[in-house]
This record gives C-alpha cells, structure tokens and sequence, in this order.
C-alpha cells in the first residue's frame, strides 16, 4: 500500500491506496489542496519509492522552493533522488512536435522510458495543462496506457488536476476512465469562515460511502477535522470528566449546584489531536432547563455521544428524551455507560430496552475517569462518524 | 451593502459608484491608458483593500504604479505571475504572493483565496479599519496575457468562478482586455461575465471611454485622462 501520507484518511482507505492504482487529486479553484498530492509523494519517497514527477506548468527550482515556501521543508523531497519532467521538458516536446498526436506520442514515448530508466514505483502528474493540451480522456491515456505496458511493475499514478468542471469530470473519470481513487478537494467559500473539506467521490477497493471530511492545514501537514462531537447525557452522568479526560486541551465551566455537586453551566469544550483528526467536544449541561440550547449544540455536529450513570435508574426516562433529540439529527451517535466499574451496575440489556436502541447503536460500558476506555469510545465514535451512511 | 467610489464624478454622481460584486471589464487597445484607468478603479480608499493579479508587470512595479496613484500601499496586495519564472525563491508575504506563470491557474486561485482570507482575518495590515465584510477591490492587469497561455473555455471557467467568489465576498472586479487581439466570440464570452463594460478607444491622441451596463451612467463616448490615480472627464 501506498501512503496518502495523512494517517486519518489512510484510515478511511483501509491503510493506504493499493499498488497500481489511479488515483485522482480533484482541486476545486482556489482551495488549498496542493499538500494532498505533495504529501502523497513525500510519504512515497520516505518509503523509498522510486518516484517520477510531471509538472508541465513550472520548473523543478520553482517546484522545490514552492513546497518548501508553503508547506516547510520537507526532508524526502530534498534528500531523496526524484525524477523530474517540468516545464523545460513539457516546452521541448511541444517545439518538437506540431500536432497533438505527435506531441501526446512523444510524452508518452519519454515517460515510458524514464518509468523504466528509473524502475518508478509511483507517477505524480500535475495535469491541468496536458488536460487542456489533450482532452482529459487522450491525456490520462498517456500514463495509463504506461501503466499497462508495464503491469507487471503496477505502477501507481496519482493526478492533481484544477477541476474547473466539476462533478461532471468526476463522474466521466470514474465511469469511463476506470479511476480507483477520487478525492475531491472543496470548499465552502462562505465570505467567512472559510472552510476546507475533502470528499471520498470513489474508492474501488473498499465499500466506503461518500464522505466529506472538514481539515485544516497545520504544522505543514493536512489534519482532517471533526468540528463538532456532541457529548450530553443526565445531570451527573460524567460528562465533564468525559470530555476532559479525552481532551489534550480541554476547558471546563463546572459550577457549585444548588444540590452540592459540580454542574456544567454553559458549555465544556474539549480539543483532541486523535489519530491524525483533529476533534472538537462540546460537552452539554444535563439538566432539562438547558434542552431549548441542545438543537443549536446539535446543529453542525458531525456526531453526538450520550453519557448515562450506570448507577443511576432513574436517569434513564430522561436519557430516552436525549436520545429522541438526537435521532431526530441523523448523525452517528453512540451511548456510554458511564461508572460501569463501580457495583451495583444496570444491566445493559436493561438499558438497550429501556432506552429503546437496537444493537446497532454502540453501547459501551466504561469509567469515565479511565483514559483508554474513553479513548476506545472516541475512536469508535470517529470511525462511525467516517464510515456512517447519511 | 456596501458601494465602491469610482473615482470619477460623473459616474459617482449619477449611480453612487459601483454596487458590491460588479465585475468590470475594460475593453481598451494596447497603448491606451488602461492600465492607468484600471488602477484608478481599484486604487483602495481608505478602508478598502486591493489586489491585483498581474499578469504582465511585476509586483514591484504595480506597488509602485499604485504609490504614484496614491494609494495607501499597506491595503495594497498583488499576486504576481511574472517574477517567480525568473526567480523561482522568491518568497510569498501577506501582501505579496507569487505564482510560477500565467499558465498556474491552481496557484492563482489558490493565493486569491489566501490573500482574501488574510484580509477577511484582519492580518493584512496594521490599522484594519473594522468594515465587515472588507471592501475589496480586484484587478487582473490583462486578461490577455491569460488567453495568450490557456484556451478560452478554460479561462472562461476560472474567471466564472472568480467573478462568482468576488461578487459572494462583495467585492469588485476590473479586468482588462485587449479588444484589438481577440476575435468577437472571445469577447463576446468574456462579456458574459461581466456586469459593466468600460470600452476605451484612442482618437487623435485622446482618449475616450464608453461605459456600459451602469445605471443612469449614459452610454455616450467621454473624453478623459488620468493623472495620479485621478481619472478626469474632459469637456
């Protein structure tokens, strides 16, 4: 498998993307989603594959000191030989040769020959020129007719192409191109916040829905980014401890309640760097005067998770109530039953039935004061969140 | 919702200026004042932002071209897709961004959205004036130079979505093309994107313009010159 080089997505393609396979790195203009592709290569090289990089529109100083400018140095690319066709190579084929067919032949004649000179595993195409050169059916030709001539070294080709046609490349690369991997690199383009998100269109080895994913780019690198995990449950059922025991950065608004112990007035939030996503928590006060505030919690989550005191009986009437909110939203939601270490615990037939869920909603039995048991719930709740089928 | 000042009193005084999110094309031939006249258009006054996409002057020469209109250079960025070929390590700052040619559309893209988000962050310059959304004025210095590198249809989509984010900011655009070197379908298509026309012409070493799609502005031919930013309506 080859490495998208952003763990998180890996993780949605099942580990990587399979050798020999096209993969297209679709840009919406004027999204940032360059370091899709440059990541993809880094991570390449850093495995020490033999990579051959097309860029017909720049050169390779100008390549080098763009990724360097944008993204930080990135040591594989310094370090490690790569193959290069740039636009010196793109502008002699194109004084070489006067007709399309002549110049398509040409390119195609010199990527074979460097795909075998140099045994390249991996074939980065930057593809906006070529495609407007060619058409989009002769130009992705030339590389995966390469492909084919040399099956038995399954080269895979990635593509980063400014998408100015939108869906309708997508479906056409898919259906007729035979494409393994479409990413489609978006954005919302509100006046602000802008926002960037990354959608899997298709994906021929795995049975994964569509799925877009919000990510941010940090630290040189593409973090997927879940915005909004809503955590809420009964008063007292260990929201707080939840969200600041999973939290590497968390804040907590716990005041004295009339009743003596600590209750949550507005709102905890809680920041999570996990597993290549970066995660936001809203943890919901409990009690019922607060509920008019729990559709605006609800309304941009991505997923919601429901704490209930496994202790406490009485707590579940008004769990049902939450659980009916959050339905209503259709998102990945799942219940922890929280303090399940302490005796005296409901049984958890006794829950599914009386809260009226079915086996396909998770239910897990933690203590909320245990790290891995709520680092077991998150990362059952983001892989949900990253396979659910809205 | 906000509206830009053209500058010019004739049109200010009958139209108020420009509404957010009018794209402009100036239709002018090579040697006539349409750079001046462009620049004019999007010098910013204070409180607005401008940037520019040169596509045939370097950044340093429309930053300069800009000070001698008299414009406030902090509130000034360009986007500049002429040095990077010969100097491929030149770095981007917030007003200063560079792509490796006019063929870059990605890059183009790409630093408009950042130079905008810049701005809409209040990271652009020091005394952000506060205005939500920011009134941003945008020039591309020559839409010829881009058909001179990409087929018309491509060009014709990018500038779709260009001319869509720029009206979704509230923005203005001004674009200028060279009606001497493209043939009536070319400019014709472009038109389509438009939502105001400045045609300029030179007769007898004078120059005029004709505006069009401006409401209450009449479509009569005016003379006018620019001087320093200034653009003045002659008898």
């Amino acid at each position: 498998m080859i490495s998208t080089g952003i763990n998180g997505l890996d993780e949605m393609l099942g580990s990587g993307i399979p050798e020999g396979s096209r993969v297209l790195y679709s840009l919406e203009p004027g999204v940032d989603g360059q370091l899709f592709m440059i990541s993809t290569l880094s991570c390449a090289l850093a495995k020490k594959r033999s990579c051959l990089v097309v860029l017909p529109n720049t050169t390779v100083d100008a390549f080098r000191n763009d990724v360097l400018a944008m993204y930080g140095p990135r040591p594989d690319l310094a370090l490690v030989p790569v193959t290069f066709f740039d636009s010196v190579d793109w502008e002699r084929i194109q004084k070489g040769s006067k007709s399309p067919e002549g110049r398509a032949r040409e390119l195609q004649a010199r990527i074979r020959k460097l795909c075998r000179e140099q045994d390249v595993d991996v074939v980065f195409v930057y593809f906006d020129l070529l495609n407007e050169e060619f058409g989009t059916d002769a130009a992705t030709a030339i590389f995966t007719s390469v492909q084919e001539m040399e099956r038995e070294k399954k080269i895979t080709l990635v593509i980063e192409h400014l998408n100015l046609e939108g869906q309708q490349l997508l479906d056409h690369v898919i259906r007729d191109l035979n494409f393994d991997l479409v990413l489609a690199i978006r954005s919302s383009f509100r006046p602000f916040p802008q926002f960037n998100y990354f959608t899997i269109v298709h994906i021929s080895w795995a049975d994964l829905p569509v799925r877009s994913v919000p990510f941010i780019i940090g630290e040189g690198r593409i973090i997927p980014y879940i915005p909004r995990i809503v955590v809420t449950g009964p008063a007292s059922s260990g929201k707080s401890t939840f969200v600041l025991n999973a939290a590497d950065d968390g804040h907590s608004v716990d005041r004295r309640a009339q009743e003596g112990g600590m209750t949550t007035v507005a709102l905890d939030f809680g920041w999570i760097r996990w597993k290549d996503f970066d995660i936001t928590l809203f943890g919901t006060p409990g009690q019922e005067r607060f509920d008019s505030l729990l559709p605006s919690y609800l309304g941009h989550a991505m997923g919601a998770l429901l704490i209930i005191d496994a202790t406490n009986a009485d707590q579940l009437p008004r769990a049902r109530l939450l659980i009916e909110m959050i339905a209503r939203r259709r998102i990945p939601f799942a219940v922890a039953v929280n303090k399940s270490d302490l005796p005296g615990t409901l049984d958890p037939r006794l829950i599914r039935r009386t809260l009226a869920i079915g086996d396909e909603i998770p239910l897990y039995q933690i203590s909320a004061t245990r790290k891995s048991d709520v680092n077991f719930v998150l990362e059952s709740l983001v892989d949900s969140i990253t396979q659910f089928r809205y | 919702m906000y509206t830009y000042k053209s500058g010019i009193a004739q049109i200010d005084e009958a139209s108020g200026g420009f509404d957010a999110g009018t794209n402009i094309l100036i239709l002018a031939p090579p040697m006539s004042a349409a750079d001046q006249l462009a620049y004019a258009l999007t010098k910013p006054v204070p409180g607005e932002y401008a940037i520019v996409l040169s596509t045939n002057e370097r950044a340093a020469e429309v930053v300069d071209a800009f000070k001698v209109a008299g414009a406030d250079k902090r509130f000034t960025g360009v986007i500049d897709a002429i040095t990077k070929s010969s100097t491929p390590g030149i770095t981007d700052t917030a007003r200063l961004m560079f792509v490796s040619s006019p063929t870059d559309l990605t890059g183009i893209g790409i630093k408009f959205s950042n130079m905008v988000e810049t701005i809409f962050e209040g990271n652009f310059a020091d005394g952000e004036t506060g205005l939500f959304p920011p009134p941003i004025r945008f020039c591309v210095n020559s839409i010829s130079t881009l058909l001179m590198y990409r087929r018309l249809e491509v060009l014709y989509q990018f500038l779709h979505v260009l001319t869509a984010k720029l009206k979704k900011i509230e923005g203005v655009g001004v674009y200028i093309l060279n009606n001497e070197s493209f043939d009536e379908k070319t400019l014709s298509l472009i038109k389509q994107l438009m939502t105001c026309v400045i045609e300029v012409k030179v007769e007898q070493n004078v120059n005029l313009m004709r505006i069009r799609g401006l409401p209450g502005v009449p479509g009569d031919w005016m003379k006018f010159s620019v001087s320093k930013g200034q653009v003045t309506i002659l008898p």
